[in-house]
């Protein structure tokens, strides 16, 4: 992956020691940790390929477990109605709540970055949604904050005169991108930061001299810079928030109709609520293809060619 | 005039800041005051920030089967944490001091496209392969899937921080004879000790904070503190006093630890690649 920095610089010091050749492509102590991954994310992996060429219902027995070959792929992308309109809710999501935390992240790094009183206490307070359990706040949100009768946003639209608005009714999804983007604003803040702290004060301060002002800095002169930082928090960002789950589930349950069901609700339901295990496991290699891809193409984006063949593999 | 502004603009901008914080955060803030409110003054027509604080809701909290929760959220934790670092920091140390370069890469890409996979993609054949173990809505069958989720996340940090011990470690551990696991165990460990606790306490919140796995892999026998808020509202009628003191309970762990090891956040979510 072009965002990371392997290897680092002390392997090739060890390697500059003369000891290069001693040095092994397999040692046995990375094998319990490899056995153990293998086991519990590639066997079931494998296995949900096995499934998605079978045809299998858990409730319906009788039908057996039946070679269908492709036909779970061909079902989901041409015969299942529901399919893309989930996929266009998951990319709804993941763009919509990145770019808000992007915004906000930033926002928030920038304030933090200038030397003030108490500095590093507001630092550890903005980084608090990021670690507070998700859908324990799902609920807080849902029922203390947005909820039309007893939430506090409805009592200060009140205030100003306004009706209260079914918040998860009215725009579930608009909802769901809000927490989800409160949760991994902070996890914007800190990359940023940690980018905006390796910056020379010197860079900076030339800009001021120059008389830029705090927009111009930032665009030309900052933004460029913390390419990186950012490169970073949208990969690692996107790929997280796309197996958001808890959020879903506790608010609005994929609903109303489909409006907030993403793939990987999507894929939970099919299996949990449909138990059909075939075309569950299909959606859930899509799933994973789509991970590889989307992942691929925002290194290959924001990365320019610097691309690794490896970059992520399943 | 510009003495005026040099004094003006900072402080704008602090108090912009202050405020910016107290708002963004203000949904914990709303959840802790409400947990010490009584269930009439939660569902006052006027929040209030000013009240007679009780902890009527908390203990109601306490005598919901609160205990078992925990106790079950505490061990799937610890004890899936404590495994992913025995079986994850041997192998970060083979990979920076014992595998070649080209090896210890792949091995790295590999181990962060397992953390990469969609949960959902893989729960249907965790959840046959553990009813078929007999460790569905078992507390060791959600140890070995938390186990999985973090052991990426254990072996990319403790790389990280072992990439950072300078060359003459091993050197001299070389020198004095030591056995592979005495370099682990007696150089290695001790010098990163800060880069692995933070480590291990990113991976007791993860596990903590988890939902997915909770809720598709235990019913009655395993369930963890996430699950307890959801099954607490549809038992009470009123109920927002009481979710916000259980919310309480239940966040308080990994903002605590989250805090604690706040410094080594950014490393350990983006896989080293910053520090």
């Amino acid at each position: 992956m072009s965002t990371v920095s392997y290897p680092g610089p002390h392997v090739q010091e060890h390697a500059a020691t003369g000891r290069a050749t001693s040095r092994k492509p397999f040692s046995w102590m990375q094998l319990p940790a490899l056995v153990y991954m293998i086991v519990l994310t590639q066997v079931p992996f494998l296995l949900a390929l096995w499934f998605s060429i079978h045809s299998w219902n858990i409730l319906q027995p009788e039908l057996g477990f039946q070679f269908v070959g492709l036909t779970n792929y061909v079902t989901t992308f041409v015969g299942d109605p529901n399919f893309w309109p989930v996929l266009w809710h998951t990319v709804e999501l993941v763009v919509g709540s990145i770019v808000i935390a992007l915004i906000g992240g930033t926002i928030f790094a920038l304030l933090l970055n200038r030397p003030m009183r108490g500095r590093n206490v507001l630092r550890a307070l903005v980084t608090i949604p990021f670690l507070v359990t998700p859908s324990v706040m799902a609920l807080i949100w849902k029922n203390l904050i947005l909820s039309p009768s007893f939430g506090l946003v409805d009592w200060l639209l009140h205030l100003i005169g306004l009706p209260a608005v079914p918040w998860f009714s009215s725009f579930p999804m608009a909802s769901i991108t809000l927490i989800v983007a409160w949760e991994w604003t902070p996890f914007v803040m800190l990359v940023v930061l940690a980018g905006l702290q390796a910056l020379p004060d010197e860079v900076i301060e030339a800009a001021k001299v120059d008389g830029a002002s705090l927009i111009t800095t930032f665009l030309r002169i900052i933004l460029p810079l913390l390419r990186r930082s950012y490169e970073i928090a949208i990969v690692f960002g996107t790929i997280l928030i796309f197996q958001t789950f808890g959020e879903i589930y506790l608010t609005t349950a994929g609903g109303p109709g489909l409006e907030t069901n993403t793939l990987p609700y999507y894929t939970y339901r099919m299996a949990f609520n449909s138990w059909q295990i075939g075309q569950a496991a299909a959606l859930g290699v899509i799933g994973v293809v789509l991970a590889i891809l989307a992942a691929r193409g925002m290194l290959r984006l924001i990365g320019g060619q610097r691309i690794d063949e490896r970059s992520v593999e399943a | 005039m510009i003495k005026a502004r040099r004094q003006w603009g900072p402080t704008f901008w602090n108090v912009l800041t202050y405020i910016l914080v107290i708002l963004f955060i203000f949904p914990v803030i709303w959840t802790v005051l409400t947990g010490f409110k009584t269930e009439a003054a939660a569902y006052a027509p006027n929040p209030t920030l000013f009240f007679q604080p009780t902890l009527t809701e908390f203990a109601t909290a306490f005598n919901s089967s609160f205990g078992a929760y925990l106790f079950n959220s505490l061990v799937a934790s610890l004890v899936s944490t404590a495994i992913a670092m025995v079986l994850g920091v041997p192998a970060a140390y083979s990979m920076v001091f014992q595998m070649r370069a080209k090896a210890s890469n792949n091995m790295l890409f590999f181990v962060l496209s397992t953390r990469f996979i969609p949960f959902a993609a893989i729960i249907v054949p965790l959840y046959l392969i553990l009813a078929r173990l007999q460790l569905l809505d078992n507390l060791l069958g959600l140890i070995l899937v938390y186990t999985a989720m973090n052991l990426p996340l254990i072996i990319w940090m403790a790389h990280s921080y072992f990439m950072d011990l300078p060359v003459e470690v091993m050197e001299s551990s070389q020198i004095d004879g030591c056995t592979t696991l005495q370099a682990l165990l007696r150089i290695v460990v001790p010098m990163a000790a800060p880069g692995l606790v933070a480590a291990a306490l990113l991976a007791v919140i993860f596990a903590w904070n988890d939902f997915f796995f909770a809720i598709s892999l235990t019913y009655t026998n395993a369930p963890t503190l996430p699950l307890m808020v959801s099954a607490f509202m549809t038992n009470e009628n009123l109920f927002l006093a009481k979710i916000s003191a259980l919310a309480t309970l239940i966040i308080i762990v990994p903002v605590v630890l989250g805090i604690y090891a706040q410094k080594h956040l950014v490393r350990g979510l983006t896989a080293g690649a910053y520090r």
